[in-house]
């Protein structure tokens, strides 16, 4: 969640995805940003930061061809595959003006996470699909592993789990995690003892995750982008009509743990107003070592498959501000064409 | 699991896991057998392996009982430590 989103927002997704180095930059970029925003919330109150949000926004989108050029061969494919597909997505024309909007649904996604961190947690309303299959599962006193994605808002998710009494801890990967923490001890010390650092070559996130899963809680992590500590440890699968890569590691936590595993996002409906979608992946079971690859594949279609489904529906809550798919340097000659 | 497992049995389970599971042939588990360079186990395997002897035997283990492990003759120790 948090931080390390902001640091893949339009401009510094601009740079190349994946690389150590890139990465810290990007996130000493965000605490900073992060900081900053904070700072804005806090003096000026949400009316006035959204309209700073929509000028940083603005600043990005004006300065970061690459950004663009991604927004828009994102929008070009999601077009292409809601022809056949249905959705909302179908009438979307690939351009500026509809990049432009693309960005101002982040900016939203951006002032609405404040606010949640902030004074007007109370004032979001959730319409929910699905979340009852929790209530079933505390009964039962065991914990899931919950995948969203860059669709929605994650905060969203987060406050429904707090209002409704679920401890959902995070995984977060993160070079820069002690002041990313210093930075959240600050707006919420709560929300900093939910956060499990994943450290590269360890195994100690694994044990913290079966523990939480033990306890009867909720582990959250975001599933649709490869990071650095991932460390190759991806398989491709197909999402909007081509192959992408994505982390193996929770899909094959999930099969050597036996856990339930649940797609989950929240999508904006308006101001304030999120519907929420909670899906079980497949009932939980464990699975032997030999098959586990195999388990993993499946869940990880599965993943893919519902991602494309709720991307469809939301297509501007996208907020994958790169080159998802490695395709938008070739599409970026339909900029030429109005 | 018996307060009174000896080693022997113990070394007994985790071999049962490994070949049963994980199946490995039974000539390639002995008490020197290096769990990443004979086994090739990777950290999703040793997570898996530890939850399933742990299934065994009712004691919790964590990550920094997990560093000390290299081969199988560690994993039985650390099992006979704690009974």
């Amino acid at each position: 969640m948090g931080a390390s989103e902001a640091g893949r927002a339009p401009g510094a997704a601009a740079a190349a995805r994946g690389g150590a180095a890139w990465q810290a930059v990007a996130e000493r970029g965000s605490i900073w940003g992060l900081r900053f925003t904070v700072a804005c919330y806090r003096l000026l109150g949400r009316r006035a930061s959204l309209g700073l949000v929509y000028a940083v926004v603005t600043y990005f989108f004006l300065t970061d061809p690459a950004g663009r050029r991604a927004s828009r061969a994102y929008l070009a494919r999601v077009r292409r595959v809601a022809r056949t597909r249905g959705g909302p997505a179908a009438t979307l024309v690939p351009g500026l003006r509809a990049s432009y909007r693309h960005y101002c649904a982040f900016a939203l996604a951006i002032v609405d996470r404040l606010a949640i961190w902030f004074d007007r947690a109370g004032d979001f309303v959730f319409e929910t699909h699905g979340v009852e299959r929790f209530d079933d599962l505390a009964r039962e006193g065991r914990g899931a592993v919950i995948l969203g994605a860059h669709l929605g808002s994650f905060d969203a998710l987060r406050l429904l789990a707090k209002r409704t009494g679920k401890t959902v801890h995070v995984l977060m990967f993160t070079a820069n995690a002690p002041r990313i923490n210093a930075v959240f001890r600050e707006i919420s010390p709560e929300a900093e003892a939910r956060i499990i650092h994943a450290a590269p070559g360890s195994v100690a996130a694994a044990f913290e995750i079966r523990a939480c899963l033990r306890r009867g809680e909720h582990v959250a992590i975001l599933a649709d982008r490869m990071e650095a500590n991932d460390r190759g440890r991806g398989a491709r699968v197909s999402l909007l009509g081509d192959p992408v890569e994505l982390p193996e590691g929770p899909f094959l936590l999930a099969c050597a743990l036996g856990c339930p595993l649940f797609w989950m996002v929240a999508l904006r409906e308006g101001p304030a107003r999120y519907r929420v979608h909670a899906e079980e992946l497949a009932p939980a079971r464990r699975v032997r070592p030999a098959e586990r690859n195999g388990a993993a594949a499946e869940l990880m279609a599965a993943y893919a498959e519902r991602l494309e489904h709720y991307t469809l529906q939301a297509p501007l809550q996208w907020f994958n501000f790169f080159d998802y798919w490695g395709d938008a340097r070739a599409a970026a000659g339909e900029e030429a064409q109005p | 699991m018996p307060a009174e497992a000896s080693r022997q049995e113990i070394l007994g389970w985790v071999v049962e896991v490994l070949q049963q599971e994980f199946e490995y042939a039974p000539d390639e588990l002995t008490p020197d057998t290096h769990l990443i360079d004979d086994l090739d186990l990777d950290s999703i395997d040793a997570i898996d392996l530890m939850v399933r002897l742990e299934e065994r035997t009712g004691l919790g283990f964590n990550e920094e009982d997990l560093k000390s492990l290299r081969t199988i003759r560690d994993v039985v120790d650390l099992f006979d430590g704690r009974l």
